[in-house]
């Protein structure tokens, strides 16, 4: 689907965020505050906290995913506008860390609603949540018109798919664990 | 109130003659096994003997063809420990929830996770584990395979229609969370409002549950000094210590000294950064947005101390069985000195705004009071108990690592609000930036690790130490391999949320931000 370019300009220009914790050890998420105070002060990218999903473009999902997190997350994601995009920060989001296998976790935001960038980190820094979210933007935009990133940039933010299109949502698995 | 443990000894062992077996120095000062029905007396006798008596935490332990229930209770210098068997097939014992009202929580726990029924208790409901989780499934006890349990298909609560705003007769129910705004975290609170003021308040707990204690007993204890400190980004280091503190009591292996003032600096940068985050946040939460862009700044420096002496902005994965893994450089400490002092002037200025801004003081001040006898008998911990004019502080009381070498003074305010609470906070900045330049100036020479075994011996111990939020408690059993047997974490908020049960009645729906945050609640730590 091709977005009208107004649309698309005023999006990557101020995309509103919304934060969830899906059961993370708040490590992650006091980073997320910290970019929006002034030492890193995301809101010069045009970036603003949005409380309520019904009003964002992104969503900023931390933690390891509790069974009873699970469905809330689905649900949030489901009441975002389209198109929307999902950014998992830290360990824990991209892959349920070092809760991976633990009872009552599903583990990963990646096993409940699609996700478009991983941003890696424990807790991921201030620094890398903000390359996260640029590069995502950057990734809308279309192909890249500088060379591509070197191998060591690839790993510290890796931008699974920029498709605008909302992948079909995987449905909600009995836990097989370790 | 007592001097010391022996005393007390020896009046329990009057009062309770033949019925309780007491082993001095096990398990805090003092362990008295007693059979189920006498546990009741035991918890009766230490509280006649000690006014600051509380509940610090009910530990459940599968031994086989029987439950333990370890009731670990505070005394003024310490921890007192009452254990209990109950038949694994039969598990019901007497609640004590009438005795001490800070026991609650803890017996729901207890009963969420080991099936054990608490005869008496007044509100019996799941606490912990998904509406989803199977029946008869407890999953603390070991034959419960991690992999093998089963959760119901069908959610009762994502079902349920939507109760927010929903009416039942004069009251109004308000649902806050799991996503809020207001809340970083995923609960969820029902508050029943009757025009403005709030009339009952139902906390639903267990969203960030992800079964660290049952994690913990599969995995080794190197790996688990990671595992548990990720029980918590905020408080981290206390988490490590804490269960560093366990193991080596076990152990019996002395840390080296220097080791133990490089813990004591990491626990006080923690603090430093916990509470300036709080204060900041409560900015936010009364609508003082600026207070928190400002005390954000002036926090900055304090993770970069961290990230200078650690690594890690956040995670500081410096702590280690036997000592500390890094040592602090000579040429680090002028920088950690030049930014303490920095600190102290720039704290200085938001004293100042807490002690005079009207409406911070309007915002704050008689806002979910909570009297001497209410933290008393809530069990409270930390700033929370500190601003009811309760004084425990586990690094006074019960000194650990180097805390008994170190001069300071503990924090108490006797208006028992919210703002008092804050205040505590703010003044333990100014004590933590003095324990870390006293640390500083007296770091011992020699190692900073000693070489410990693997695989620990079997026995129980337990360790405690005042988290940014109060006291944290670990209860370890090791069972003469490299894997734990049991590991039990009991977390300040955990303690508090009762307190805010109790305060945010009778007051206002505005005043709920306020005094909500003022126990600066941790729900990564309280769930676990």
């Amino acid at each position: 689907m091709k977005i009208p370019s107004p649309v698309m300009w005023a999006r990557l220009k101020s995309p509103w965020v919304v934060h969830f914790n899906s059961g993370a050890c708040n490590g992650c998420d006091i980073e997320v505050v910290a970019l929006l105070t002034p030492k890193y002060d995301v809101e010069r990218f045009g970036v603003k906290l949005e409380p309520s999903p019904r009003h964002a473009d992104v969503l900023l999902a931390t933690g390891c995913v509790t069974e009873q997190c699970a469905e809330r997350l689905k649900r949030i994601y489901d009441q975002m506008p389209e198109p929307k995009f999902v950014v998992a920060i830290g360990t824990c989001a991209c892959s349920g860390g070092v809760f991976a296998g633990n009872m009552n976790v599903v583990g990963g935001i990646d096993k409940v609603i699609p996700v478009n960038a991983y941003i890696p980190g424990c807790p991921a820094r201030p620094e890398a949540v903000l390359d996260g979210v640029v590069k995502l933007l950057n990734a809308l935009k279309g192909p890249p018109k500088t060379p591509a990133p070197k191998k060591a940039d690839e790993k510290l933010v890796e931008v699974k798919s920029a498709s605008v299109t909302a992948a079909e949502t995987k449905p909600l698995e009995a836990k097989s664990n370790a | 109130m007592l001097s010391s443990g022996k005393d007390l000894l020896t009046i329990l062992q009057e009062k309770l003659g033949e019925k309780a077996q007491i082993q001095a120095g096990f398990l805090g000062k003092a362990s008295i096994t007693v059979k189920p029905g006498v546990h009741r007396d035991a918890l009766k006798a230490l509280l006649e003997a000690d006014e600051k008596l509380g509940i610090v935490a009910i530990s459940g332990v599968d031994l086989g063809p029987q439950i333990g229930i370890l009731y670990h209770t505070r005394i003024s210098n310490g921890i007192v420990t009452v254990r209990t068997e109950v038949p694994r097939d039969d598990a019901k014992i007497t609640s004590v929830t009438d005795l001490i009202p800070g026991a609650n929580f803890h017996e729901r726990e207890v009963a969420d996770l080991f099936g054990v029924v608490f005869e008496g208790h007044p509100n019996p409901k799941r606490l912990v584990l998904t509406e989803r989780w199977p029946d008869n499934v407890f999953p603390l006890r070991k034959e419960v395979k991690v992999s093998e349990i089963k959760l119901k298909p069908e959610s009762s609560e994502i079902n349920a229609p939507e109760e927010s705003a929903s009416t039942s007769g004069e009251l109004v129910n308000i649902t806050i969370g799991p996503q809020h705004p207001a809340l970083l975290e995923p609960e969820k609170f029902s508050v029943k409002v009757e025009g403005e003021i709030v009339r009952d308040v139902e906390p639903r707990i267990g969203y960030v549950h992800r079964g660290v204690e049952k994690a913990a007993e599969s995995r080794t204890y190197l790996q688990d000094v990671y595992l548990v400190e990720r029980i918590c980004g905020i408080c981290n280091s206390c988490h490590a210590t804490c269960f560093c503190e366990a193991v080596e009591n076990i152990l019996h292996t002395e840390v080296p000294s220097r080791a133990k003032y490089i813990r004591v600096i990491l626990l006080e940068i923690n603090r430093l950064h916990s509470h300036m985050l709080l204060l900041g946040h409560a900015g936010l939460e009364i609508g003082y947005e600026t207070l928190f862009q400002y005390m954000w700044r002036d926090r900055e420096p304090i993770m970069d101390l961290t990230e200078l002496l650690t690594g890690n902005r956040v995670v500081a994965s410096t702590l280690a069985v036997g000592g500390v893994r890094r040592d602090i450089r000579e040429e680090d400490v002028p920088k950690i000195k030049a930014t303490l002092a920095t600190l102290r002037e720039k704290i200085g200025f938001y004293k100042k705004l807490y002690e005079n801004d009207t409406s911070l003081k309007m915002r704050t001040q008689k806002v979910g009071t909570l009297s001497r006898e209410d933290a008393l008998k809530l069990c409270v911990v930390g700033p929370v108990a500190r601003g009811s004019n309760v004084n425990i502080d586990v690094r006074k009381d019960d000194p650990y690592e180097a805390y008994g070498e170190i001069p300071f003074k503990e924090i108490v305010y006797t208006s028992g609000d919210s703002w008092a609470r804050f205040m505590v906070r703010m003044d333990e900045i100014y004590e933590s930036i003095d324990i870390i330049e006293y640390a500083l100036g007296h770091l011992p020479s020699g190692p900073f690790r000693v070489k410990v075994p693997r695989i620990v011996p079997a026995g129980e111990s337990v360790a405690h130490v005042e988290a940014p939020r109060g006291e944290l408690f670990y209860y370890l059993k090791s069972n003469g391999t490299a894997f734990p047997e049991r590991v039990k974490v009991r977390t300040p908020t955990f303690a508090n949320l009762g307190s805010f049960l109790k305060t945010a009645i009778g007051q206002t729906i505005a005043d709920v931000p306020a005094n909500f945050v003022s126990l600066d609640p941790c729900f990564s730590c309280t769930d676990r």
